[in-house]
């Protein structure tokens, strides 16, 4: 486990010790911390905050960074603690007392681990050192824990190590030791080739990516002329790959939008649609394949709009989408973007005109819009906690035992990375270190896996079809 | 009262030029001259400017060797300050204001 050290700080506000606690999450307070989001200051809820990290220095054309977590415990007037994953896994005690009748000490202190300051010293730029090499098989993974991404690969790097720790106990790779070095991109493609290049001078065999389509661009390209394995190993828009050494898992949305046209303009009413997306090749190749199969399904496109990552105003937008008249709204916005056009197009009344469907509707992406926002958008995808395969109550039970009862739910996008690393490890325990090309035809052959968790069929694309509902992503049906 | 963007060290790596330097440091220990010619695009007196505010900063620390000097990353220095980013973090806080009621809100944002 992680060392950790523990921090505090603390101030005297001038305002009565409920009026004080109020403050947090109120959208009332300037200070970072109290300018939390989240749906009730009440245990369970999840939270975002905003760290000042980059000053008011726009010029480095960073996204900002979130911490973002769940309400662990409150007591009212008096403490609130919350538990993060991202950027870095930690814990905040916020603790208040009466000053006086009309004054609040606040007392905070947070749990800091080293990984947590690891990310603080790269995020700054510094090159730390790597682990040396060792004789085990290292594989890398490439993440995303600050940016537009964070939000739906919250989980991505304890599924990872979940897998990597069960490989090991089964006494690892072909008799070596599995082990995992882990990069943030920062959604960001010039970190992920940064940083894919990190991975492999320390050694990795394999990158299994976690991170946007623009992203594992920039991987491709940065890692072009060395023996390493890349793994796409999240829902993308697929296209040619030449190279026996890059593998794409995950959905895609033809599939997606194939298992979900026809219900949809049933239970729209109408045929007419609205694309929105973000300006690159992820929602460029989704909406194509969207097109083509609407076409073929009696859909018309109505509208379009394509928006940067990192897009948080959408009124524009859920504007055009209602002065469309379309009666289903398609969305592949990814991570906070997606967070901030649902919750804006809840708000502006859209669900009562028109159904929505979400290419990126993970558990982590859902909780973060917040049950009554998300309510009826549907999604498809390989992997939902409502999933009905063999196997799964056990990855849950296993889940929750090693990260605990706050951590961010399991989804499909983490649950794609757990298989393909336990894939890997299947695929290349005859020969631990083939060439990356070897290793990438092996990872490919079919090899009898089918329905149940842990040996999930990745490259049969089988999808479940799920809604909103006030408790969660409910499956209800299956394609594929 | 010093607060987060005030931090010495992440105003250094506030930079470009100083950013890339230091991913060139993540390598190994390098003269002013071979730093310049990985960097490519300033010249060596730039080069050697940044190195100074990274110096200062506690990132980058220098040794001589007869007329040469060379530079590395200071961890030791990083690790430093990083925890006295934190700190500042944790700092501003609890430094609780209320948001002034009459001003339109343009800092709060929508996405999580």
């Amino acid at each position: 486990m992680d060392s950790t050290a523990t921090l505090s700080a603390e101030s005297v506000v001038d305002l009565p010790v409920a009026d004080t606690f109020g403050l947090f999450g109120s959208g009332r307070a300037e200070a970072w911390l109290f300018d939390a989001r989240c749906e009730r200051v009440a245990a369970g809820n999840v939270v975002s905050m905003r760290l000042p990290i980059d000053g008011d220095d726009r010029r480095s054309g960073r996204h900002g960074v979130e911490l973002l977590g769940r309400i662990s415990a409150v007591r009212p007037n008096s403490r609130i603690v919350v538990e993060h994953d991202q950027p870095w896994r930690g814990r905040i005690r916020l603790a208040f007392d009466a000053d006086g009748a009309h004054r609040t000490r606040v007392r905070v202190r947070a749990d800091v681990t080293a990984s947590g300051i690891d990310w603080l010293i790269r995020r700054g730029g510094v090159a730390l050192p790597d682990p040396a090499p060792t004789d085990a098989l290292r594989i890398g993974l490439l993440t995303t824990k600050s940016g537009p991404g964070a939000v739906y690969a919250s989980a991505t790097q304890y599924l990872a190590e979940l897998a990597v720790a069960e490989v090991e106990a089964l006494g690892g790779v072909g008799g070596r030791r599995l082990e995992l070095l882990v990069a943030d991109d920062a959604t960001d493609p010039a970190l992920a080739a940064a940083e894919g290049a990190r991975l492999v001078r320390a050694g990795c065999r394999a990158i299994f990516a976690c991170t946007t389509s623009s992203s594992f661009d920039a991987l491709r390209h940065a890692v072009r002329g060395d023996d390493v394995l890349l793994v796409h190993s999240v829902i993308n828009e697929g296209g040619a790959v030449h190279s026996a050494s890059v593998v794409r898992f995950g959905e895609r949305p033809g599939a997606q939008v194939a298992a979900l046209a026809r219900p949809l303009m049933r239970a729209a009413g109408g045929r007419r649609w609205f694309l929105v997306g973000q300006r690159y090749s992820w929602s460029f190749g989704a909406h194509h394949a969207a097109r083509r199969v609407l076409g073929g399904a009696g859909g018309s496109v109505v509208g379009e709009e394509c928006v940067p990552l990192g897009t948080t105003d959408f009124a524009g937008v859920v504007d055009r989408v209602a002065a469309s008249g379309a009666d289903i709204v398609m969305s592949s916005l990814v991570g906070a973007d997606e967070v901030a056009f649902q919750r804006q197009c809840a708000a502006a009344g859209l669900r009562s005109s028109t159904k929505a469907l979400s290419l990126v509707m993970d558990e982590s992406t859902w909780e973060h819009v917040g049950a009554t926002a998300a309510e009826g958008v549907v999604t498809a995808l390989g992997y939902f906690q409502d999933d009905p395969a063999a196997g799964n109550a056990d990855l849950l039970r296993r889940y929750r035992d090693r990260f605990g009862p706050w951590a961010p739910p399991i989804s499909s996008l983490s649950e794609t990375v757990y298989e393909a690393v336990l894939r890997y490890a299947r695929a290349v325990r005859h020969d631990p270190d083939a060439d990356a090309a070897q290793q990438g035809r092996a990872l490919v052959r079919p090899d009898g896996s089918g329905s149940a968790i842990g040996e999930r069929d990745l490259l049969g694309r089988h999808l479940y079809l799920a809604e909103a509902g006030p408790d969660g992503l409910r499956v209800v049906d299956e394609a594929g | 009262m010093t607060s987060a963007n005030e931090n010495l060290a992440f105003d250094a790596l506030s930079d470009r030029v100083r950013r890339r330097i230091l991913s060139i440091l993540g390598e190994g220990e390098f003269t002013v001259t071979e730093i310049a010619d990985q960097v490519g695009v300033v010249g060596r007196t730039t080069v050697s400017s940044h190195l100074r505010v990274l110096r200062t900063s506690g990132i980058v620390t220098e040794r001589r060797d007869g007329r040469l000097r060379y530079y590395s990353l200071d961890a030791d220095g990083s690790v430093r300050d990083a925890f006295n980013f934190l700190q500042s973090l944790l700092e501003s806080s609890v430094r609780v204001a209320e948001r002034d009621q009459d001003r339109p809100d343009t800092s709060r944002r929508e996405a999580g």
